[in-house]
C-alpha cells in the first residue's frame, strides 16, 4: 500500500511542479485582458433636408462634420432634435483596431440633466437610429456595416434630492449595451447615432434633457490574445498526446472500455476542442462567429466535466459492495467470493452479476446527467438567441424586449434550477461514498491482506480524486473573488503581475492540468492483463487472489495502483 | 469665454518660458507645434470658466459669492490674497481645467492624448495593440498640471498654497471618478469583466471641494520667513510644511476678511443687494439659513420684493433643442439684503465671524 500510494503520488507531484512552472511563466508577460475606450460623442448637425441620403458623419478629421459644442448653441439655431447625429469613430486619432482585439462590444451612456420640467418618464424607453461603417485606409470610403433601429430601455436614479437646486444634476443611468461584434477585421470604425423624435407616434418623448452620449468600447489586448494563443498552441499537443496514449492502453485491452473510461476520454477531446487553436484562423478571416463558438466549446467542457464528477463518485459508490466479473469467469467468481465469506460481511448485497453490463450504460445516471444536459441545452438555446442573432445584427440584444427579456431570464433560471439539483445530487453521492468508505474502514482489518489493498487503494483513488477536485474547485473560486476584489495588478519587486490575465491563464492551465493528471493516473494499466485474464479463468492460484484480479481489470481495469498492489500479493 | 480665452493665452505667451524648460517631453511639444497648444489652451479656458461656474454655484448663498475679479489664475497682478476663499478657486479651477481637457480628449480633439505610448515602453502602434491605453484622466491631469501649475512662477509659501491647492482639485477629480463595469463572459455571466473609471458629474467634484474648503487647514507661517523666502534654509522649511498635509486637504495661510462689509481696497462689495432664500420648498437647512447669514448676522435686514415676471410654463420637451411652451404670469417673491433705515440702538448687531462652527 505504501510502495503503491508513494509512486502514485511521485508521478502527481512531478506533474504538478511541471505544469505550475509553465503557468507562473506564462501569466508574467500579459497585459490586462481587457481595454476599455472611453469616447464622447460628437454632435453633428444634418442640415439635409429629409435625413435620408446615406452621408456619413465625421467627429474630427477630414470631412469633419459641422458640429455643436452643446445643446444651448442649439435653440438659437433652430436646430431640432431630429437634426442631431451623434458621430463617433473608433479608435482615437492615430491608431488602428487590429484583428488581435478579438472581439469588440461597445456601451452606450447617457448624460441626462435633471429639470424639473422635463423629467424621465417612468418606463421611458429609447429609439435609437444606429448605423455603423468600416474602412480600411484613411482615404477610404466608408462601407456600411449595420444599420438598425434599436430600443433600449432607460433606466435612470437620480442620486440626489429633486430639489430647484439639483436642477442640472446628471441622473445615474444603467448601461445599456449597443452591439457586439465576434471579430475585428477592420481598422476604423464609424458609428452615428440618431435619437429621432416624433411626437404622434410617442417616439422618444419623456426621456429627459440629454446632455452627452458616450460610448465605451471594450476588447481584448493584442498582448493577452498573443498570450493566449501561445498557451493554448502550447497545451493542444500535450493534452492530445496524453489522450492517445490513454486510449491506446484502453483498446490494448481485450474487454471493451468501462463507461468511466470511455467519460475521462470524453473529458479529454472537450479539452482538447477547447484547447485547440482554430483563434489563428480569426486573424486572418473575419470570422464573426468566433464568440458564439467559443461559448459553444465552453459549455460542452462544463457539462462533459460534470458528468464525469457524477459517474466517478457513482462507480465508486458500488464498487466496493459488487464484484462483477465477465461471464465466463463467473462461476468460478461466484464461488471464490462465497469461498471468502469471511472477509466479506456485504456479501448478501452481491447479487446480480449483471449490475456491471448495468452500471455501464450512461442511462443509469439520467437522474444526475439528465439535469446538466437540460440546463446545458437551456443556456445553449439563450446563447443562441443573444449571440446567434448577433451574427445578423450586432445591435440586438434579448434583454431589450419585455418577452425576450423574461425568456432569457426563464432560460437562465431554469439552468440555474438544474445546477442546484446537480450539485444537490452530487453532494448526496459524495456523502453516500463516504459512508461506504467508512463502513468498509471498519471491516479492512478483518480481511487479507490482498483484499484489503485493494480496497484501501479504491479508497485512495476516490480520496485524491476528491481532494485535486476540490482544490481545483477552491483556487477557482478564490482566484475570482480576488479578482472582483482587487482590480488591476499586484506589484511583486520589479515584476507586476496583471490579476485577471493571471487569473485567466492560471485557472485555464490549472483545468488542463487536471484533465492532463485525470488522463494519467487513471488511465488501465497494460501489463499482467492478459496473464491476470486467463488466470482468473482457468482457476490457477487461490481464489481470493482470482477474484481480485478479475475484479480490478474488469471494474476499470488494473492502475498503476492496483498492478503494483496486486504484484505484491501475489509475491 | 472669450475674455478668458485671450487671458490664458496671454499668460501662456508671457509663461512660455516655463513649458520650455518644464522636463515633460518637450519634444512632444516641439514636434506638434503651436498649433497644439491652441487647441490645448481652448479647453483650458473653458475647463478654467467652468471651475468659476461651480464656484458660484457652491457660493451662492454664501457671504463670499465667488465674484468675478476672483480668477487669479491669470492675472498676477491681482490682488494675492492667501485665503480659504482662494484655496477653494484654485482648487475647483485646476479641477475644470482637468475636467474639460478628459472630456474633449474623450471627444477626440487631440491627437495621442489617451494613447500614451510611453505607457508601455513601445513606441508606435505595437504599445496600443499590445496593451491598450492609458486613461484619458492621466493627460487630463498631466495637461492641467502644465498650465495651471505653470502660472505660479514664485517660490514663496503663497506659490506653494496655490500648487498645493492646485493638486488637491485635480486629486478631487480623480478620487470622485465613478468606477463601472460591464460583464461579457460565456453567455454574458460575470466570469469576464471589464472595469473603468469615469468622470463624476462636475456638481460632485463641487461639492467635494466644497466640504474640503469647509475643513482646510491654516498653515501658520512665520511672516519674516515667508518674507526672506528666497534663502534655501527658509524654503525647505516652508517645503516642510506643506508636506505635513494630505495631499487632499486644501490650505490656506490667511484669514479670510470680513466679507459682510464693502471693502474697496479688498474689492469686496459686501452682502448688501444680495439676494437670498427665506422660504419655499425644496430647500436645504443650508439655503434656509441664507438670509440671516447674508443680512441679519452681517447687520442687515431682509427686504421683501414682490416682482411679477413672465415665464414659460406648460412646456413640452424634447430631449433637445425644441420647446413649446405657453406665457405665464407670476408673482414671485424675493428677498434681499438692504440697509436698516436708522441704526439700530443696539451698535453691535448679532454678528458671528466667520469660522468654523458650523
Amino acid at each position: 500500500m505504501y510502495m503503491a500510494t508513494a509512486s502514485f503520488s511521485n508521478r502527481v507531484g512531478q506533474a504538478v511542479e511541471k505544469s505550475c512552472s509553465s503557468i507562473s511563466l506564462l501569466t508574467f508577460p500579459a497585459p490586462k485582458p481587457t481595454s476599455s475606450l472611453p469616447s464622447l460623442a460628437v454632435k453633428c448637425i444634418d442640415v439635409q433636408k429629409g435625413h435620408h441620403s446615406s452621408k456619413w458623419f465625421l467627429p474630427w478629421g477630414k470631412d469633419q462634420c459641422e458640429s455643436l459644442k452643446g445643446f444651448d448653441e442649439a435653440s438659437s439655431r433652430l436646430i431640432v432634435a431630429n437634426d442631431i447625429v451623434f458621430a463617433v469613430h473608433i479608435p482615437f486619432i492615430g491608431h488602428e483596431m487590429s484583428p488581435w482585439f478579438q472581439f469588440m462590444l461597445i456601451i452606450l451612456q447617457l448624460d441626462i440633466a435633471f429639470q424639473f420640467r422635463n423629467e424621465i418618464e417612468e418606463n421611458a424607453m429609447l429609439t435609437l437610429d444606429v448605423a455603423m461603417a468600416y474602412r480600411d485606409g484613411l482615404n477610404d470610403p466608408w462601407t456600411e456595416m449595420a444599420r438598425s433601429v434599436e430600443q433600449r430601455k432607460l433606466k435612470c436614479v437620480l442620486p440626489v434630492p429633486k430639489t430647484q437646486a439639483n436642477e442640472g444634476h446628471n441622473y445615474d443611468c444603467d448601461l445599456l449595451p449597443l452591439l457586439e461584434l465576434g471579430s475585428v477585421a477592420h481598422k476604423y470604425y464609424l458609428l452615428n447615432i440618431k435619437l429621432p423624435v416624433n411626437d404622434q407616434k410617442k417616439i422618444n418623448l419623456g426621456i429627459g434633457e440629454i446632455k452627452d452620449l458616450r460610448l465605451v468600447t471594450i476588447f481584448q489586448n493584442g498582448g493577452f490574445t498573443q498570450v493566449w494563443f501561445a498557451m493554448k498552441t502550447f497545451l493542444t499537443p500535450s493534452i492530445l498526446i496524453i489522450m492517445i496514449w490513454y486510449w491506446r492502453r484502453i483498446t490494448m485491452m481485450t474487454r471493451p472500455p468501462v463507461l468511466l473510461e470511455k467519460v475521462i476520454f470524453a473529458l479529454g477531446i472537450s479539452m482538447t476542442f477547447i484547447n485547440i487553436p482554430v483563434e489563428w484562423f480569426s486573424i486572418g478571416f473575419n470570422w464573426t462567429w468566433m464568440l458564439l463558438f467559443g461559448d459553444i466549446r465552453q459549455g460542452i467542457f462544463y457539462a462533459v466535466l460534470l458528468s464525469f464528477w457524477i459517474i466517478f463518485c457513482g462507480e465508486h459508490m458500488m464498487v466496493p459492495l459488487v464484484a462483477q466479473f465477465t461471464c465466463s469467469c463467473c462461476r468460478e467468481g461466484r464461488e471464490s467470493l462465497r469461498d471468502n465469506s469471511a472477509d466479506l460481511p456485504d456479501l448478501a448485497l452481491i447479487t446480480s452479476f449483471y449490475d456491471q453490463a448495468e452500471r455501464n450504460r450512461i442511462s443509469v445516471y439520467w437522474k444526475q446527467v439528465g439535469p446538466i444536459a437540460f440546463g446545458s441545452c437551456c443556456l445553449f438555446i439563450f446563447d443562441m438567441c443573444e449571440r446567434g442573432v448577433q451574427l445578423t445584427n450586432p445591435f440586438y440584444s434579448i434583454w431589450t424586449t419585455d418577452i425576450g427579456a423574461e425568456l432569457a431570464m426563464a432560460f437562465i433560471i431554469v439552468a440555474g434550477i438544474c445546477a442546484c439539483l446537480y450539485f444537490l445530487f452530487l453532494c448526496f453521492m459524495v456523502f453516500q461514498v463516504f459512508r461506504n468508505i467508512s463502513g468498509k474502514r471498519s471491516t479492512l482489518p478483518a480481511m487479507s491482506k490482498a483484499r484489503r489493498l485493494h480496497y484501501e487503494g479504491l479508497i485512495f483513488r476516490f480520496r485524491f480524486l476528491m481532494i485535486i477536485t476540490l482544490a481545483c474547485a477552491a483556487l477557482t473560486v478564490i482566484f475570482f473573488i480576488t479578482t472582483q476584489i482587487s482590480e488591476g495588478n499586484w506589484k511583486w519587486g520589479e515584476v507586476t503581475i496583471e490579476l485577471n490575465s493571471a487569473f485567466f491563464t492560471g485557472v485555464y492551465g490549472m483545468w488542463n492540468l487536471y484533465v492532463f493528471a485525470l488522463m494519467f493516473l487513471y488511465a488501465p494499466s497494460h501489463k499482467n492483463y492478459g496473464e491476470d485474464q486467463s488466470n482468473g479463468c482457468t482457476g490457477s492460484g487461490s481464489g481470493e487472489e482470482l477474484q481480485l484480479t478479475t475484479t480490478i481489470a474488469n471494474i476499470d481495469g488494473p492502475t498503476e495502483v492496483y498492478r503494483l498492489a496486486g504484484k505484491e500479493s501475489q509475491e | 469665454t472669450t475674455m478668458s480665452t485671450l487671458v490664458v493665452l496671454h499668460t501662456f505667451l508671457i509663461f512660455s518660458p516655463i513649458f520650455a524648460t518644464s522636463a515633460w517631453s518637450v519634444n512632444n511639444f516641439l514636434m506638434t507645434g503651436p498649433k497644439a497648444y491652441l487647441t490645448y489652451s481652448a479647453s483650458v479656458a473653458v475647463g478654467a470658466q467652468s471651475g468659476i461656474e461651480e464656484c458660484k454655484y457652491q457660493f451662492t448663498w454664501e457671504r463670499w459669492n465667488c465674484p468675478e475679479h476672483t480668477i487669479q489664475l491669470a492675472s498676477q497682478k491681482g490682488l494675492r490674497s492667501a485665503t480659504r476663499e482662494t484655496s477653494f478657486v484654485h482648487a475647483v479651477s485646476s479641477a475644470g481645467v482637468m475636467y474639460t481637457l478628459t472630456k474633449n480628449c474623450s471627444m477626440g480633439d487631440f491627437d495621442n492624448c489617451g494613447c500614451d505610448e510611453s505607457r508601455n515602453g513601445k513606441v508606435g502602434g505595437r504599445g496600443w495593440v499590445w496593451g491598450g491605453c492609458s486613461d484619458n484622466v492621466e493627460f487630463g491631469e498631466r495637461i492641467s498640471k502644465l498650465f495651471v501649475d505653470g502660472l505660479e512662477t514664485g517660490q514663496d509659501a503663497r506659490a506653494l498654497m496655490n500648487l498645493h491647492n492646485n493638486e488637491a482639485g485635480r486629486l478631487a477629480v480623480k478620487s470622485t471618478m465613478k468606477r463601472t463595469c460591464k460583464c461579457h463572459g460565456v453567455s454574458g455571466s460575470c466570469s469576464v469583466q471589464t472595469c473603468w473609471l469615469q468622470l463624476a458629474d462636475f456638481r460632485d467634484i463641487g461639492n467635494h471641494l466644497k466640504v474640503k474648503h469647509d475643513q482646510a487647514l491654516k498653515l501658520e507661517m512665520d511672516k519674516k520667513k515667508i518674507r526672506s523666502g528666497n534663502s534655501a534654509d527658509n524654503k525647505g522649511a516652508i517645503v516642510d510644511i506643506f508636506g505635513s498635509v494630505a495631499r487632499t486637504e486644501l490650505v490656506f495661510l490667511e484669514d479670510s476678511p470680513d466679507y459682510c462689509l464693502k471693502n474697496g481696497s479688498l474689492a469686496l462689495q459686501g452682502t448688501e443687494g444680495r439676494e437670498c432664500l427665506q422660504s419655499g420648498k425644496n430647500l436645504s437647512q443650508w439655503e434656509k439659513r441664507s438670509c440671516r447669514r447674508l443680512c441679519i448676522e452681517c447687520g442687515l435686514k431682509v427686504e421683501e420684493r414682490r416682482i411679477e415676471s413672465i415665464s414659460s410654463c406648460n412646456c413640452k420637451f424634447h430631449w433637445c433643442c425644441t420647446v413649446k411652451c405657453e406665457q405665464c404670469k407670476h408673482v414671485v417673491t424675493k428677498h434681499y439684503c438692504s440697509k436698516r433705515e436708522k441704526p439700530s440702538s443696539n451698535s453691535h448687531p448679532r454678528r458671528k465671524t466667520r469660522g468654523q462652527n458650523r
